[in-house]
Formats: structure tokens, sequence, C-alpha cells
């Protein structure tokens, strides 16, 4: 298992463990820095470094035998539903307050990160080839659950802080779509500013993953920047669908069925 | 005739009982005033009364029909409940009081002017920005505002907290006024026992959850009355 193509880096993996080890020196030193300053961070970062590792290794393994594959289309199923389930349980864990978040998240992230894969496959800038198809739906899937635990959140605390502005509405004879209207059109709003924030920094602040990696793999950088916008706008549009799903569908639970506030709120 | 009639009125909010069976008729025209200690469980009942509140065992029938068995927007745009916190809705006076009838669809509009002046308050008031006014003007902009969706029954939670106390009796003789001219069924939630003989026609007494007693207000004793 060498360097070259596939990873488009200039040493072997051995090398790179190599390498690997000295940056780690570079953690150890930092971490004791955390613990002499009594920061409090030093387990939950090792933990969370030790966690990271693990799962990008393993997930490493499954690509580097799916990419050998021949049959590779099969397991990518397995692949995007997994991400898909696990996006949505991670994402009802952040809102826990509702009961049986994940059938908003689940939903909301399959439908708006699918949409967008559609877009991306139909006009070609994903091939069907596992290279593009498995990073890719990362991104996309990964960005519409940080958008959807966002977007929930958000309407969550506006239903806290806004109850009494709520019950007066339906008191007013509102309908839970008319009472809940503002605060699910700012919900969306909020959970969209990071990623609008990173867009205007797009080059400037940071090179993102997609346009980073095939830099690093020796693609023309006009292509590459090209590639990321696309890949970009398609993001933003998967965060956008999944967002606006995940307040409708919420809609369901933060009211009952006679036009009530839910009582978990 | 009663517009309300109920009957076993159970609610349990998180692991408190608040309603512990209520009953009670609420008669067509009247001005029924709930009186009761903190905790007793006016509020809830009043929410209740136009399905805010869900309850949990018990009947309330409102012109002889189940609640549960109406659409409930319909029944809050004719039963209309005024917040004890008289919540304002972002923009100007005229667009709060119009809230409730732009929804409702109402053809013939409503004249917000006319509202505010049987709030008890100019109708220059109309394009005020809603959020600026004072405590005593939110609480008469949310009469005029239930108002405005000419209800046959004004639940009112506490609506003189908060105002003026030189100015209590005034909002009391304009609630009355628009309820009696409009021949409005009003049920008034209030701590405050000589209130409550002063406006109203009878006084339901609620203790722990339960209506221990009613009484036309001439006839309530309010020594021992919490």
């Amino acid at each position: 298992m060498g360097g070259g193509i596939l990873s488009g880096l200039p040493y072997t993996w051995e090398e790179g463990l190599v390498i690997l080890g000295l940056t780690l020196v570079l953690f150890v030193l930092a971490i004791a820095v955390s613990i002499f300053k009594r920061i409090g961070i030093a387990k939950e970062y090792t933990i969370a470094l030790i966690r990271g590792s693990v799962q990008l290794f393993f997930t490493a393994g499954i690509l580097y035998l799916l990419f050998e594959f021949e049959w590779w289309y099969y397991p990518i199923w397995l692949m995007l539903i997994a991400m898909i389930l696990m996006g949505g349980y991670t994402s009802a864990k952040r809102a826990s307050k509702m009961p049986g978040a994940y059938k908003v998240t689940t939903p909301s992230i399959l439908i708006g990160g699918t949409i967008v894969l559609l877009i991306l496959w139909i006009t070609g800038a994903m091939p069907s080839e596992p290279q593009f198809i498995i990073p890719l739906s990362g991104m996309v899937f990964g960005n519409s659950m940080t958008i959807c635990s966002l977007a929930l959140n958000r309407l969550i605390r506006e239903f806290e802080t806004n109850r009494p502005s709520l019950e007066t509405m339906l008191s007013l004879g509102a309908t839970p779509k008319e009472a809940m209207e503002e605060f699910a059109r700012m919900s969306v709003k909020a959970a969209l500013i990071p990623n609008i924030d990173s867009l205007k920094t797009l080059g400037i602040i940071f090179i993102p993953g997609a346009m980073a990696g095939l830099l690093i793999a020796g693609t023309n950088p006009i292509l590459a920047a090209e590639y990321q916008i696309i890949v970009f706008l398609m993001i933003l549009c998967g965060g956008l669908i999944t967002s606006l799903i995940a307040v409708y569908l919420a809609r369901g639970m933060l009211f009952t069925k006679a036009y009530q506030i839910a009582e978990w709120i | 005739m009663n517009v309300f009639r109920v009957s076993g009125a159970k609610k349990r909010l998180g692991e408190n009982r608040v309603l512990r069976g209520i009953d009670l008729d609420v008669r067509k025209g009247e001005v029924l005033s709930l009186v009761g200690p903190s905790g007793s469980g006016k509020s809830t009942f009043l929410r209740t009364l136009n399905r805010l509140i869900e309850l949990d065992s018990g009947s309330i029938l409102f012109k002889g029909a189940s609640i549960i068995d109406m659409d409930p927007v319909g029944l809050r745009r004719n039963v209309v409940l005024v917040t004890q916190e008289a919540v304002m809705l972002p923009g100007t006076v005229k667009e709060n009081i119009l809230y409730g009838p732009e929804l409702a669809g109402m053809k013939d509009g409503c004249d917000a002017g006319k509202c505010l002046i049987e709030a008890g308050l100019s109708a220059d008031f109309s394009a005020k920005d809603a959020s600026k006014l004072s405590g005593g003007e939110k609480k008469r902009v949310s009469l005029a505002r239930a108002l405005a969706l000419r209800p046959e029954v004004l639940l009112l939670d506490e609506p003189t907290v908060g105002v003026d106390p030189k100015r209590v009796k005034r909002m009391e003789r304009t609630i009355l006024k628009a309820a009696r001219s409009r021949g409005l069924t009003v049920v008034w939630v209030t701590h405050d026992i000589p209130q409550a003989m002063r406006v109203s026609d009878r006084i339901a007494n609620l203790k722990k959850g339960k209506v221990v007693e009613v009484k036309n207000a001439g006839e309530f004793e309010w020594e021992g009355a919490y």
C-alpha cells in the first residue's frame, strides 16, 4: 500500500505513520499545557481524538476495500443508509427535549441530502464511482445534519421563550402554521448563517475540504475551485431544503392535533 | 341558558394535579369571576374553556356541544382569551387589533378605532408601535384585540394586574360596558376578591383544583374565602 495516485501525497503510508506520531507530540504538549492551565478539556479532547481516529481508520479501511471491490454499488447503498440514520440520530440527540425528534431529523436529512445528490449525479458533477459518491455524500449529509440540529434547536428555544406570544396568537384563532411562521423563518435563517459565512470567506480564510483534496491530488486549481463552488452550492441547497423540511415536520411535534402547544415545551 | 357546562374536569401538569374534578356552569350573558389562591387552578381552568389546554378527563360543553368535537380555531374565535401578560405582536396597534379578524377572513372588516374606543383608548392609538405602549395601554389593546373578533365569550385572566391602581376601577368599568353592550358572557379570573364582588354576577371559589362554592356576588362572603 503505497502513496502515489491514491493519496496524492509524496510519502508512503508507513512514512505517514511516523509523521502522525510526530504531530501527536505537539498534541501531547498542548494537552499538557491545558492540564497545567486547568482548562478542563484534556480528557474530552483526548477521547475525541482517539474516537475520531478510530472511526476515520475504520472508514478508510472500508473505503479501501470498496474502491477495489467489483460490486461496490451494493455496499455503497448500505453506507448511504447508515449515513442518513446516523445523521438523523445525532441530530435528534441535539434536540433531545423533543420526544421522537428522529422522526423529524431523519426524513429531513434524507430528503434534503438526496435531492442534492441526485442533482449532482444527473448533472455529472458526481460520477457513478465510489471515490466521488462517498465523500460527496458525507459532505452533503453531514452538512444537512448540522443545519437540521441548528434549526431545530433554535426553533425549540424560540418556543420556550415566546410561549406567551404563541398562546396569544392561538387564542386569536391562529393555526399552528400561522402562529409559528415567524419563528420558523428565524430558525431556518439562523441555521444557515454558518454556511453563508463560510461561503463569504471561501478561499480567503480557509480552503474547503473538496478543493483542498483536489489540490493535494494535483488537480488544476481553477478546476478545483470550480468544483468546490458546485459542491458548496449543492451543500447550501441541501441545508436549506433540510431546514425547511425540519421546521415543517417539527410543527407536528410542537403542537397537538387540537392546536395546543405541546406539553413537553 | 348555559353557555358552558363543565363536568368532572381534571388536568395534571407534570406531577401536579392542577384540576381535580371541576363542575361548573357558566350562564349566558353573565360575568362569572373565578377566585382562589395562587396555584388553585384558575388560569389553567380558563385555558381549558377555549381548548388551549386539553382536559385529561371530564367534559366541557359549549352551547350544548362538546368542545372536543369542535374546530379549535372556530372555538377560539368565539371564546377569546385575554392573557395576563398582554403580549403585543410585532407591528402597530392597528395590526394587532386586526390580526384575528384578518386570519378569520372577516370580509366586512373591523374598525380598529371603534374597538380601541370601546377598550377605553383613543382611536389615535392605531398607528402607534404596540411594543412601546405602557402596561395599562397594552392591557386595553389586548381587550380591543379580543373584541375585534366579535366573540360570544371573553375569558379574562387577571385583566387589571399591572394597571395603575388609580385606574383599575376605570378599566373594570370599560370591560363591563363593552361586555354589557355586546351581550357578552365573561369569565374573569382574579385573585382580588373585592374586585370580583364589584364586577361579577356570580363568583366561583376554587381551592386545590376544585370549585368549593359558587354564589351570587352579593351573597359571597370574602372573609375566609382563601
